[in-house]
């Protein structure tokens, strides 16, 4: 459910958990971003940073600057200004990943999990396209490339994305590994729950996986301008579009990495109104597939 | 200039408050896991309280010293030598070109922290020096000191002979027995009457898997209230998954039934609940708490939290110091 008011409630000397709902819908992100922008641009003394999650919003403030008490006043305010949900306009990065679907790469680490781990384990992509009631992996493809993706929170390691399908006509779900993967190579594209990810890192891992991206989400030596000095490519509230391509367009971009010369696809100048989402959302047949 | 002659075990540089505004990124703070110890050693090189320093965990480096300087060790007893002769905590020392500092095994408490005047001299990794090394991000490369390495220090002026209050040195347990502070919530309310009286009255063994990412302790079950049994499916199916939440630096997160405190360089979110977080100003005793002792939890309200966090940083400072 939403809730009808946000519930307060304090994470030591130093954190207020602002929630929500207790319901995975994207909504609950959206307030839980605007609050965060609102907060932002609010100036409140005391503030240190803000981090949403799927159907909550984590407030670090300085106790010395400003009391729990007065803290959450604040919040409250900034909640009823932000008015309904529709309101809600936030600036929005669209980045385009090229993919190479059913890849080589994670097929391998399936295979290592198989060999290693879980002989009865099945390959990923057939696991999520039958679980999901889709024809084939092809179909999979098909579905999860067709949606942009929304950056709902980022954690678990530095910069990997929680993402949540925009168009609800690709939205599937599986359960994540059970035992977890010991290895996932870097770039690995796959989903758990309803979330799907890339993997910044070579990191252990619990998603199903079905694709890989060759270009970077992680860059700690800065050799990309993209990352505008920071560490990770993504913020709360970017948008990610999976462009499926061939191998040889994959090897094309993963020679342009490391030279040093790839391009980021990166569009800046959008800005998300929940309004027109949710007027585009009541226009779907929600039951088609791609 | 500091030449690594043996690193120890996994020596860090750190720095307060570390790498703060990048939990939305999934970025943790890192930085020094006991900050008393840790800011007070700056103050008596003449350090700002937050300069980049040294992190020793259980058994300390060795280290010589490539210019004349001034250092001062505080924290985890190690039985520190400066060319064979022992030093004591808690007091500046001068030292020259050439001498040696052995840092040893941690006899009480568990990290030591050496200040050198100027501060180290490491990079800026998004507006800190705290290693990370989890992520291979902070400090001189990314990870922890390796021998061989040589570690440039900032020029500064310091002063030998300077010492810190009896009575401003974090006393640590006697009898392996922790009292550490805890506040409720953020999800006090998924666990019942039963539930809240264990987790108060049970002395927690800290485990040996403990790092500083999270403090894993071993106690009895957990129970819970219906919050936790009865609720919508994409919560998980465990009474103590939640929807994915950000999560509280120190929060006790319950990993099903296994509460791990997240730490330092812990995780910034996840789907499991946390019924309490320790808060800021009892940090340092975990910074100094070692395996197999006990942790013995004391409910205190945001408020008695907030007052222990001015007073702890209003010590961290000149005040505190005597000549």
């Amino acid at each position: 459910m939403i809730f009808d008011e946000p519930n307060f409630s304090p994470g030591g000397d130093r954190y207020i958990t602002v929630e929500f709902g207790n319901e995975m819908n994207l909504e609950l992100n959206f307030m839980a971003q605007g609050l965060a922008g609102a907060l932002r641009e609010s100036g409140t003394k005391g503030l240190v940073e803000s981090a949403p999650c799927f159907a909550s919003l984590l407030v670090h403030y300085e106790p010395r600057d400003i009391s729990y008490g007065d803290m959450v006043t604040e919040l409250q305010s900034l909640c009823n200004s932000l008015g309904s949900t529709d309101e809600i306009e936030l600036d929005s990065r669209l980045f385009t990943f090229e993919t190479l679907y059913l890849d080589p790469w994670t097929k391998e680490c399936i295979d290592d999990y198989r060999e290693k781990i879980n002989s009865d384990k099945e390959y990923d992509p057939d696991f999520v396209a039958r679980l999901n009631g889709l024809e084939d992996r092809h179909q999979l493809v098909r579905v999860h490339s067709n949606s942009e993706y929304w950056v709902a929170s980022l954690g678990f390691w530095p910069g990997l994305p929680f993402l949540q399908p925009l168009d609800p006509r690709a939205m599937i779900t599986c359960p994540k590994y059970n035992p977890p993967r010991t290895w996932t190579p870097q770039g690995a594209v796959g989903m758990g729950g309803s979330a799907s990810s890339i993997y910044p890192v070579a990191t252990p891992g619990g998603y199903q996986l079905f694709g890989r991206t060759p270009v970077p989400i992680w860059d700690p030596s800065k050799r990309f301008d993209a990352f505008d000095g920071d560490i990770v490519l993504f913020r709360p509230g970017d948008r990610i579009k999976f462009q499926p391509v061939t191998r040889d367009a994959y090897d094309d971009a993963e020679r342009k990495i490391e030279e040093g010369s790839y391009i980021y696809n990166i569009v800046e100048y959008q800005k998300f109104s929940v309004r027109n989402y949710k007027n585009w959302i009541n226009k779907l047949d929600k039951s088609e597939r791609f | 200039m500091l030449e690594i002659i043996k690193p120890g075990l996994e020596t860090s540089i750190q720095d307060f408050p570390g790498r703060i505004g990048y939990w939305d990124q999934g970025f943790p703070p890192s930085g020094p896991m006991d900050s008393w110890s840790f800011r007070l050693a700056n103050i008596l090189v003449g350090n700002d309280a937050g300069a980049p320093g040294l992190e020793a965990q259980f058994m300390g480096p060795t280290i010589k010293f490539q210019q004349d300087g001034v250092i001062a060790l505080t924290g985890a007893e190690m039985m520190s030598k400066l060319d064979g002769e022992e030093i004591p905590n808690w007091q500046s020392i001068s030292v020259k070109a050439g001498q040696t500092l052995v840092m040893g095994p941690a006899l009480k408490g568990s990290r030591g922290y050496l200040a050198v005047v100027g501060g180290i001299d490491a990079p800026d990794w998004l507006g800190a020096a705290s290693t990370f090394h989890k992520a291979s991000v902070g400090g001189i490369d990314g990870s922890a000191i390796k021998a061989g390495q040589v570690l440039p220090v900032k020029a500064g002026q310091g002063q030998a002979g300077r010492k810190v209050k009896e009575a401003c040195r974090p006393q640590f347990a006697r009898d392996k027995k922790w009292q550490i502070e805890a506040v409720a919530g953020p999800n006090d309310d998924w666990i019942d009457a039963a539930g809240h009286e264990q987790f108060l009255s049970y002395e927690w063994k800290l485990e040996a898997r403990s790092d500083r990412t999270g403090y894993r302790l071993d106690g009895p079950d957990w129970t819970f209230t219906e919050k936790a049994t009865n609720k919508p499916p994409e919560n998980g199916e465990f009474p103590s998954n939640i929807i994915d939440q950000g999560y509280p630096l120190g929060a006790i997160n319950l990993c099903g039934q296994k509460p791990i405190i997240l730490v330092n360089d812990g995780p910034s979110m996840g789907g499991f609940i946390c019924p309490y977080t320790v808060p800021s100003a009892a940090f340092w005793k975990l910074g100094q708490i070692k395996p197999n002792e006990f942790l013995c939890f004391s409910r205190v309200s945001v408020e008695e939290a907030q007052a222990l966090r001015i007073a702890l940083d209003d010590m961290c400072g000149e005040s505190s110091i005597e000549t």
